[in-house]
């Protein structure tokens, strides 16, 4: 038991650190170790190669990169699902209507499809910042519970269309998704039984916050007051064609205007005491416009991508040198998000090197970290390839994250929650599970949902061909840190992990152990012997704690 | 602001009994006074938290209010001759057969109306405001448990566990720490799946402890080495624990199995958290043709088969005096069923409390269901739930009322939920046992009408609540000396419709419908 460890975080004053630098660009060395930082950050677990190459061409390329315009993907498939009297198999479902009678089943596997498709984007992505973007917004704009598959694709690709795209625009487009429209009861919401609760949400979580409450229903940037005559502007709209059998298939969200409340509405003195008249269905657009008359709302939103991106923690000095200037850059870009979050991520403070290895990954940051560095054979064979990314999302929503399923409506509680931030995924029944995982897909394989189709797996003797120089047990582990951790290890620690490839072993012993299978690589008793070896040594580095970091 | 003000001008409130918003503790009477949790009692408290907000009006069923109910609820109501009668106004779910003979046991406790002055029906933020204990305009980051350990952990978890203190303080049964159990600085919650199916995670070593990483790389150390060295201690009691009745095969019954394990296997635990999802019943509630069937139906059973066998094996055991259980949900539903064969959001609602030593008893009045309800109306509380916190804290935990008030509220009242028990209770006086009533006249009223009630010289709280359980104004907050009171109201600003007035004395409670018209 180590009783001197410290659970809790030090003040930062109590810390010699320098006073943080702002969002100038970042001009000094390029090392292997800024660009392993930038890329854990910017996409999920990042490979040895793609690290390399960020190395060679250097930050303002790989920052290109990370934002480079890319088609939104194939859409899911129907890959194995027989009695879909509208969709074949090897189509997608996203348009189709549900038969008759049949509507349980095909929900099921459409359902099945999406979030399969999901983890599936996440694995095969390039360096690209997108889906990780697109995770960010689902936590920011959550759905819950939305049963209709075709409801959350939708959704999802609006999340990732607007992915660094403009902010006021995406915020305008969710207001009235079909499946927000069902989450935050916004379906509800007339003139004759008004609904608060999407305006309450709209105000407090997704563009301004709230601030303290100086006043009987003041806080500081909405007051009660407004969130009625919000709800009353946001009156009249319903999503259609849920679970729908109607012979086109449409669905979407539809205006009503007998639903709408028609009245004058008048805001508070946050929003310049504005009057709106009847505007009917363009009224919620030129509500979100006016919203947008608020800095506070830049402010609010960096705030959040900085604790995505960088660490929670936002004392007065990150407040007036990064969220400040992200904020005035953001306005100056007509909300547009890539600017200034491509200052954030190619900034100096965002290279101070004290924030590599601060964030607890999540349980899909934490599987990707595994699956892509280590190179997690999985079939591509569609059905198989399907099972397999359901059986890893199967495996994050029992670590506690489950994609289209956000618990609160403020998002995970890693992302909001203080004092536990980030450290909220870990406790005494999720750390096992991620031992379980690790020990799993290196030793035994893990198969795909059903058991058809070969096992995902680390393929070590594959895997260690790719370093730079598999003789030499030093360079073994050392490399094989780098791939993996965020932080370089120390010499204790790389002797330790070298103890566990070599156990009470000369170098040497490895050296001529690993030639002589790597010229005999179809003997299997010195395949076998070289394997075992390497397993061990993963299976040790991937259930240190420097593993959960990133 | 006015309880600083109250402080002002009473001067030395310490000698006499203390009377803060309502709270009326006298100091003196106390037998023993302890700052903190009781280290030396090894009392345990059981949560079972009902996820999605249970529909309290199909749990426990106001049988004297069946004809109104079943005139606004008639897609969901049980037939009359099914319920199961505990007094001859109150009965329960036809599947709650268990817990029924809880009752007539002295083993089951009810609390009617529980809730809180301003619903949320947010079911996250009600979520949260239960679990940390926090008022709705108040936001708070650790739980009501977590504050309440926190007062005599400070330092929790740096060097724990320790020799004194080898056993986690609190253990969640299933994958997540209860949010009731946040400290400030870490959750005392140690998650439990399987408690034999506890094997030693590697452990690693700290670096770079002054820096942020460094700090992140020791919680995560810190975090498995507490996990291993707890491992072993709840192996060793559960390899010593046994049970003497079989549990139905529900997971909530099997998680009470593992409970009742783990406590007659000596665990100085002292509080288990479990959970039963699915209580969002806004479609199919019930079977059609069968209200006793149905989603809802079936939750009930769960929780009523598995708290039975639990207390059964509590008793075999001879722990009973040891444990008490209490159910909660983040609110109740509304009075009208919907079109769908199911609730919708609600607010107040019953809360149960098992074991041997809770108050066998039906606190509190069957709530009042008016003859016009509208879509969203629901229950206004006539109990504020952070009460019933309390008085576990002040009666099963000894907790002292300075401390309990710090945790909770300064408001917080003393409701006798917990009995004796053949052991030291927390010396709370209860002041008058004489049920409060309100009048109210005239009623129906347009603008004015006037309350009367009798009082001891105490704390009141006169206050209106609408037909959605909010509390809409506050006629009166002040202390009012013995004797019989009559308050004019003035309800210009009220718009014409079914209200509730609420009278708080200092350990009584009394909500009463009434009426305004045009």
């Amino acid at each position: 038991m180590t009783t001197s460890s410290t659970f809790v975080r030090q003040k930062r004053q109590e810390q010699a650190t320098p006073p943080t630098l702002g969002l100038s660009p970042y001009i000094g060395p390029w090392t292997f170790e800024h660009a392993s930082h930038l890329l854990r950050r910017g996409m999920f677990g990042p490979s040895y190669e793609q690290i390399k190459w960020s190395v060679e061409v250097g930050l303002p390329a790989t920052i290109e990169k990370l934002f480079e315009e890319i088609p939104l993907p194939a859409p899911p498939i129907n890959v194995v699902y027989q009695n879909d009297n509208q969709v074949a198999v090897g189509e997608t479902w996203i348009n189709a209507r549900y038969s008759q009678g049949n509507l349980v089943d095909e929900m099921d596997y459409r359902e099945r499809s999406l979030f399969s498709w999901t983890i599936g984007l996440m694995i095969e992505e390039g360096i690209s910042i997108r889906e990780r973007l697109t995770l960010f917004w689902h936590n920011h704009f959550p759905v819950e519970a939305i049963l209709d598959p075709k409801f959350l694709y939708r959704y999802s690709n609006l999340l990732r269309s607007h992915a660094w795209g403009n902010f006021r625009d995406l915020v305008k487009e969710i207001t009235v998704d079909p499946s927000m429209l069902i989450y935050l009861n916004g379906k509800q919401n007339s003139g004759e039984e008004p609904n608060e609760n999407y305006a309450r949400e709209l105000l407090e979580l997704f563009t301004i916050g709230k601030g303290p409450q100086i006043g009987p229903g003041d806080y500081t940037n909405y007051t009660e007051e407004d969130v009625k005559q919000f709800a009353r502007v946001l009156s009249g709209w319903r999503d259609y064609g849920f679970t729908t059998h109607e012979s086109d298939g449409d669905f979407g969200a539809e205006f009503f205007p007998s639903r709408h409340d028609s009245g004058t509405k008048t805001l508070s003195h946050h929003f310049n005491n504005e009057v709106i008249n009847n505007m009917g269905d363009q009224e919620y657009r030129h509500l979100i416009d006016i919203i947008f008359q608020q800095d506070e709302v830049a402010r609010f939103i960096c705030r959040k991508l900085y604790r995505w991106f960088v660490f929670h923690e936002i004392d007065e000095d990150i407040e007036t040198n990064v969220i400040g200037p992200m904020a005035l850059e953001l306005i100056a870009n007509d909300y547009e998000i890539r600017e200034p979050l491509m200052s954030l991520l190619a900034s100096e403070h965002f290279f101070e090197m004290k924030f590599p290895g601060v964030i607890i990954k999540n349980p899909i940051e934490f599987m990707m970290s595994i699956y892509k560095p280590l190179k997690v054979s999985i079939s591509q064979v569609p059905d198989e390839k399907y099972y397999s990314w359901y059986r890893l999302f199967g495996f994050t929503d029992l670590m506690q994250m489950t994609y289209y399923n956000v618990p609160q409506v403020a998002g995970w509680g890693a992302y909001y929650r203080a004092p536990l931030y980030y450290r909220d995924w870990i406790n005494a029944s999720t750390l096992p599970l991620r031992m379980d995982f690790s020990d799993t897909v290196i030793e035994e394989g893990i198969f795909p949902f059903q058991a058809n189709g070969p096992k995902m797996q680390v393929d070590v003797l594959e895997f260690i061909t790719s370093i730079d120089n598999p003789t030499d047990p030093n360079s073994v582990v050392e490399e094989f840190a780098k791939i993996l951790f965020p932080k370089a290890l120390s010499q204790v620690k790389l002797d330790l992990l070298k103890g566990v490839l070599i156990p009470g072993l000369p170098d040497f012993e490895w050296t001529a152990e690993y030639g002589e299978y790597a010229a005999n690589p179809n003997n299997s008793q010195l395949a076998n012997a070289v394997r075992n070896k390497l397993r061990n040594l993963l299976k040790t580095m991937l259930k240190m704690s420097e593993f959960y970091l990133n | 602001m006015k309880r600083r003000h109250f402080l002002r001008t009473t001067g030395s409130a310490v000698s006499i009994p203390v009377l803060l918003n309502g709270l009326s503790i006298s100091a003196l009477a106390k037998p023993i006074l302890f700052n903190t949790v009781n280290d030396e009692s090894d009392r345990v408290l059981v949560l079972i938290q009902l996820f999605g907000g249970n529909d309290g009006l199909n749990m426990v069923i106001p049988t004297d209010q069946y004809d109104q109910l079943a005139n606004v609820r008639s897609s969901v109501i049980l037939p009359e001759n099914s319920i199961l009668s505990l007094t001859d106004t109150v009965g329960l779910h036809p599947r709650m057969g268990g817990l029924k003979s809880l009752y007539d046991n002295g083993r089951l406790g009810i609390v009617q109306n529980v809730g809180y002055p301003n619903p949320n029906r947010s079911h996250f933020r009600s979520i949260e405001i239960w679990a940390t204990g926090s008022s709705t305009e108040e936001y708070l980051s650790t739980g009501w448990l977590g504050r309440a350990l926190d007062k005599k952990h400070p330092g929790y978890p740096t060097g724990f566990p320790n020799g004194e203190y080898p056993d986690p303080f609190a253990i969640s049964l299933g994958y997540s720490v209860s949010e009731t159990c946040q400290g400030s600085a870490a959750n005392y919650s140690m998650t439990l799946t399987d408690p034999f199916g506890l094997t030693p995670l590697a452990e690693g070593e700290d670096d770079e402890i002054d820096t942020l990483y460094g700090q992140e790389l020791a919680y995560l150390n810190a975090t498995i080495a507490q996990t291993n060295a707890y491992a072993d201690q709840i192996l060793n009691a559960a390899q010593g624990g046994s049970n003497m009745v079989t549990y139905p095969d529900s997971e909530l019954a099997q998680q009470l199995r593992n409970v009742s394990l783990l406590i007659s296997g000596g665990l100085k635990t002292k509080v288990y958290t479990v959970t039963l999802g699915g209580f969002d019943t806004h479609a199919n509630q019930v079977e059609s043709g069968d209200s006793t069937q149905g989603k809802h139906a079936e939750l009930l059973e769960t929780l009523s088969s598995a708290i039975e066998a639990f207390q059964n094996d509590l008793e075999e055991l001879g722990l009973e005096e040891r444990v008490i259980g209490m159910t909660f949900s983040e609110f109740g539903r509304q009075i009208r069923s919907n079109g769908s064969r199911g609730t919708d959001h609600g607010a107040a609602a019953p809360l149960l409390l098992f074991g041997s030593c809770v108050n066998p008893q039906i606190l509190g009045d069957n709530p009042e269901i008016p003859d016009q309800v509208q879509v969203q109306d629901a229950l206004p509380m006539q109990y504020d739930f952070r009460d019933i916190y309390g008085s576990i804290l002040l009666d099963w935990f000894e907790m002292s009322i300075t401390d309990v008030k710090k945790v909770l509220h300064d408001g917080v009242q003393y409701l006798p939920i917990v009995s004796s028990c053949g052991s030291t209770v927390s010396g709370q006086q209860v002041l008058s046992n004489i049920p409060v009533e309100i009048e109210c006249y005239p009623n129906p009223f347009s603008r004015w009408t006037t309350i009367r009630f009798e009082s001891e010289t105490e704390w009141v709280r006169l206050s209106i609540f609408n037909a959605l359980g909010s509390e809409v104004r506050v006629i009166s907050n002040q202390q009012f000396s013995a004797g019989r009171h009559e308050i004019p109201v003035d309800t210009s600003g009220l718009s014409p419709g079914n209200y509730f007035c609420r009278l708080q004395l200092e350990q009584r409670q009394k909500t009463k419908r009434i009426v305004k018209i045009e």
